[in-house]
């Protein structure tokens, strides 16, 4: 390598991207919220969240395409904050690729090492275009190519100036949801093979618990939760991470007693147990705690049949409202006194036919799947009405 | 019945051939006179088929002469509105300033302005400064005039430009002014094409705005404006004709090479 | 490793270079050549014009400012029906652009099909003969005796036009019927482009929807694609009629002294006569007029943001 740029010596701290207290305000609202953040060299990090969120405006200001309003951005050791975008070693995979309409791919791909000096470009460029499987395509304009192709191209064009760190403002947002599967495998093997650091934008929970190492929940303008996704999916600390990945049964509950590690708590006439290892929450005996199960951890039993049951699980009674079958499993809305509407999904091995909305069930799980969280926040945080506004960012991005 | 209902069908077809019949015939009339051997000074009368004319477009004292001067004065306008107008259009589209509102009217106003009233007014502007009447008074309304339209095709052009173009060419590597020429340019080009040959178009046909400021120099169309009065030699359609076949070939040809670099693309 | 907290909100950073700003002045510098030029060839000679109308005195021994309004008014009572007229010739021409070229813009935007590219550029194409020319081809189309005013004799619409007024005895040539039938011809291309560029832009799937939802072809035009072809009319229209109201072309070749317009009296007054303040007066007074017409008409569209 010629340049200076692309360096990535020990010296240097390599591919750490790090952002100290960096905010963003535009006028009187706030984008982003002062916020540290260290996404270590050769992870697959993703920014997940709603839009508006703050996201993609955390992300332009790691390209260098949005100035923070305050904080720094390093990486390693470098600060970068004040380098403009062109002069940043960290290229950007845009929202619908931005590929140039003027040129072909070949010169798309090319631009970077061209306004870098390099004269000789092809053998680069060929060797890029046959990774991402579009050496064929090189003399097409993009207007040619299908959105998967260009998705490709756009990835091949960021990927080929050997980036310290590169970013991915919802690289996947215009494909349908095989092909976003696709490429999600895709990305997934191209990090591994090329080992640079990504940073990855998106919405799609599923998304960035497939492909990321660690996932950063973010809502407005705060970053909610941090961590891989089994942590983040199985501990969740507040209501809205516990909404946005997946989905969960909230319930709110009394604290009763406790007795080692073991919390037991009173909800709707029954009692729960909860591992304490397992909440976020304060747990003073007589306070509120929201306790949480996931819809898959959760067993249905027929009235009739509530004496097998095992001892020890934590059970509640209801009635089913509603049911739906979706092929590998069954998803039922139960209706008990401790939640209105609890949400089971039943895996299809046995088929319990007289499961029809109006029985009599019990709902049991192993209390090591509860979870707690802290009763002060709303419990609707991060469900679908309650995300934000489709349009904020997409203002803000411009 | 099966005829009316015919008719009902492609009521619109043959209403809009029939427009274009109404603006085609002046065109017609103008090739098939172009033929013709008048016998007064006027050419307005069918008499004869001649080619004369054609053998000597430049026979008529003057003719070519103002032929040329036009198609100078078109240029120097349309390369001046291009450049001065594009400016605007991208400053207009890309940044925010102070008085957008009053800089958008002072724009628009040259368009709604009926010419005879701009032509007056600049006149009395050039007879006040003592300026003496010709080729630059020409030029320096020509521009004027044709500035707007610029700026009304080039900003439409920028407007549907994705941002994020500029963006990825800066992530890219390209500092400002690489991105201005890779990138910017290159895709606003159609917009600012299409700018400059409606000025061009403009300033080679305009007529009152030149009459006005024109002194004694003498224009194409004042040319003909001219002959109006005292005889039209057949020339004048000999030209008409020639600018309108060209136009139509310039056309057809950069369609065909559209479309056979597009076929060899595919 | 990988750690989140939040900071409290931080002082200014500390000893940062200057925020990079997009230049503050770059649209300044990109507005000023061009603007100055509007400034000083449009803006300053129509205030200068303002205040010309203004003077009295003679092109012998100058002309200095008096205040003496009127001017204006000896300018109306003189050739107040030259401004009846140019406005009543070019409604009617406006109209009449509207009517003859919606029909072509339609026909583009969703009937010709492969033949669309074709019909465009016999639209455009005519512009690169001088309009002066096409005009003066008028003159042979309408000559007197001519195959078109024999027709027109002949099917007795002269006999009509004649009661109305707009024509003259056996003559075409020379009347109000061939000044507006100019007009109409000159402007023409400015109705169509707006037209069909908004036309086109409508998705030919609203029809469909329209006709699933019961419209007949007529209500479809009447509720769906008239109305969203808006734009464009306004525009076309806009586009026509300033233009034609200050037209003298037209008036002077294909009319006669009866057919006089306010364009063809500001060109005498100025290039002739030689009496400033009357030119000016009547400059004046055109553009006064044209732009509250051209403000009502907006804002009665309810498309004031199409400019």
């Amino acid at each position: 390598m010629k340049t200076t740029k692309d360096t990535t010596t020990a010296g240097n701290g390599g591919g750490d991207v790090r952002l100290t207290g960096i905010s963003k305000t535009y006028g009187a609202f706030t984008a982003v919220h002062p916020l540290d953040l260290t996404v270590p060299e050769g992870s697959f990090f993703a920014l997940l969240g709603a839009s508006g969120c703050g996201k993609t405006t955390t992300l332009r200001m790691i390209a260098g395409l949005e100035e923070p309003t305050s904080g720094t951005v390093r990486l390693g050791d470098q600060d970068v904050t004040a380098l403009p975008p062109y002069k940043r070693p960290v290229n950007t995979v845009f929202q619908s690729y931005a590929l140039f309409p003027h040129l072909d791919i070949f010169e798309n791909v090319a631009f970077g090492l061209r306004r870098r000096g390099i004269k000789s470009v092809r053998k680069q460029v060929e060797e890029m275009l046959d990774l991402v499987q579009l050496g064929e395509q090189a003399r097409k304009k993009p207007h040619q190519l299908s959105g998967g192709q260009q998705q490709r191209v756009a990835v091949a064009r960021a990927l080929i100036n050997h980036p310290r760190v590169l970013l991915l403002d919802e690289p996947l947002g215009a494909l349908d949801l095989k092909l976003r599967r696709q490429m999600q495998l895709e990305l997934k093997r191209i990090q591994t093979e090329v080992g640079i650091t990504f940073v990855h934008v998106t919405h799609d929970q599923e998304e960035a618990m497939t492909m990321a190492d660690t996932v950063a929940v973010m809502n407005a303008g705060r970053v909610e939760q941090l961590g891989s996704p089994t942590d983040l999916y199985e501990n969740p600390r507040t209501t809205f991470v516990a909404n946005f990945l997946g989905t969960s049964n909230l319930i709110e509950a009394e604290v009763d007693s406790k007795s080692g590690d073991e919390i037991v708590l009173k909800a709707g006439g029954g009692k729960l147990v909860l591992p304490g290892a397992r909440t976020s929450a304060p747990t003073a005996t007589g306070g509120k705690v929201l306790v949480g199960v996931r819809p898959e951890k959760i067993s249905l039993t027929h009235a009739d049949d509530a004496g097998e049951i095992p001892e020890g699980r934590n059970r509640i009674t209801g009635r089913i409202v509603d049911s739906s079958f979706i092929g590998v499993s069954t998803q039922f809305v139960v209706d008990s006194p401790a939640c209105s509407d609890f949400e089971v999904y039943v895996q299809n091995i046995d088929r319990d036919t007289r499961l029809v909305p109006g029985t009599e069930v019990v709902l049991h799980w192993n209390p090591a799947h509860t979870f707690g969280l802290d009763a002060a926040q709303s419990p609707l945080a991060g469900t679908v009405g309650s995300a934000g506004v489709e349009t904020v960012e997409e203002e803000v991005a411009r | 019945m099966a005829f009316v209902n015919w008719l009902k069908r492609h009521l619109v077809v043959i209403a809009g051939l029939c427009t274009l019949a109404y603006l085609i015939l002046p065109n017609v009339v103008v090739t098939v006179f172009s033929f013709n051997n008048p016998k007064g000074r006027f050419n307005y009368e069918w008499q004869e088929f001649s080619t004369a004319a054609w053998k000597d477009p430049c026979g008529v004292s003057g003719l070519c002469e103002s032929l040329s001067l036009s198609l100078q004065i078109a240029l120097w306008a349309m390369l001046g509105a291009t450049l001065l107008g594009t400016m605007i259009a991208f400053a207009l589209v890309r940044y925010r300033f102070r008085a957008r509102g009053a800089v958008n009217s002072l724009i628009f106003l040259p368009m709604a302005m009926p010419e005879v009233v701009m032509a007056a007014s600049l006149l009395t502007l050039f007879l006040n400064m003592g300026a003496q009447l010709g080729f630059w008074t020409i030029l320096i309304a020509h521009i004027m005039f044709c500035l707007s339209f610029v700026v009304v095709a080039v900003k439409a052009r920028v407007m549907s430009m994705d941002p994020r173009l500029e963006q990825a060419a800066q992530d890219l590597y390209a500092g400002p002014f690489q991105t201005f020429v890779r990138v910017t340019l290159p895709i606003a080009a159609p917009g600012i094409a299409a700018g400059a040959l409606l000025a061009f178009a403009l300033s080679f046909d305009d007529f009152i705005i030149t009459n006005f400021n024109a002194g004694s120099t003498v224009t194409f169309p004042m040319f003909v404006w001219g002959s109006a009065q005292r005889g039209t030699p057949v020339q004048i359609n000999v030209i008409g004709t020639a600018m309108f076949v060209v136009a139509v070939l310039l056309v057809l040809v950069s369609m065909a090479i559209g479309n056979r670099r597009r076929r060899q693309k595919a | 490793m990988t750690t989140v907290t939040e900071a409290p909100p931080l002082a200014p950073a500390p000893e940062r270079k200057p925020p990079r700003r997009r230049g503050r002045w770059t649209p300044y510098l990109l507005l000023l050549p061009g603007l100055l030029w509007l400034v000083v060839f449009f803006a300053l000679p129509v205030i200068y014009q303002a205040s010309t109308s203004v003077q009295t005195g003679s092109l012998e021994e100058g002309y200095e400012v008096t205040w003496h309004f009127a001017t204006y008014w000896d300018a109306l009572s003189a050739y107040w029906p030259q401004f009846i007229r140019s406005v009543l010739y070019a409604a009617s021409a406006t109209v009449l652009c509207l009517l003859l070229g919606y029909p072509l813009a339609y026909l583009i935007a969703f009937r010709a099909g492969r033949w669309r590219n074709l019909i465009m550029i016999l639209v455009i194409a005519p512009f690169f003969t001088s309009f002066l020319i096409r005009t003066l081809a008028w003159k042979t189309i309408l000559a007197d005796g001519g195959p078109v005013v024999g027709a027109l004799d002949a099917l007795h619409v002269l006999d009509v036009t004649n009661l109305l007024g707009w024509t003259a005895g056996d003559r075409v040539l020379a009347t109000p019927l061939a000044v507006v039938c100019g007009l109409t011809y000159n402007f023409l291309p400015f109705m169509i482009l707006p037209l069909y560029t908004s036309l086109e832009r409508i998705d030919p799937r609203l029809h469909e929807a329209a006709n699933d939802l019961y419209a007949r072809p007529s209500t479809t035009f009447r509720r769906v694609t008239f109305p969203l072809s808006m734009p464009g009319v306004v525009s076309g229209t806009l586009l026509t009629f300033i233009p034609a109201t200050g037209d003298y072309i037209n008036a002077d070749l294909l009319g006669s002294t009866d057919t006089r317009m306010v364009g063809n009296v500001i060109q005498t007054q100025f290039l002739r006569i030689l009496d400033y303040p009357t030119a000016a007066a009547l400059s004046f007074l055109l553009m006064a007029a044209i732009l509250f017409m051209v403000t009502f008409y907006i804002r009665k569209s309810g498309t004031e943001d199409l400019v």
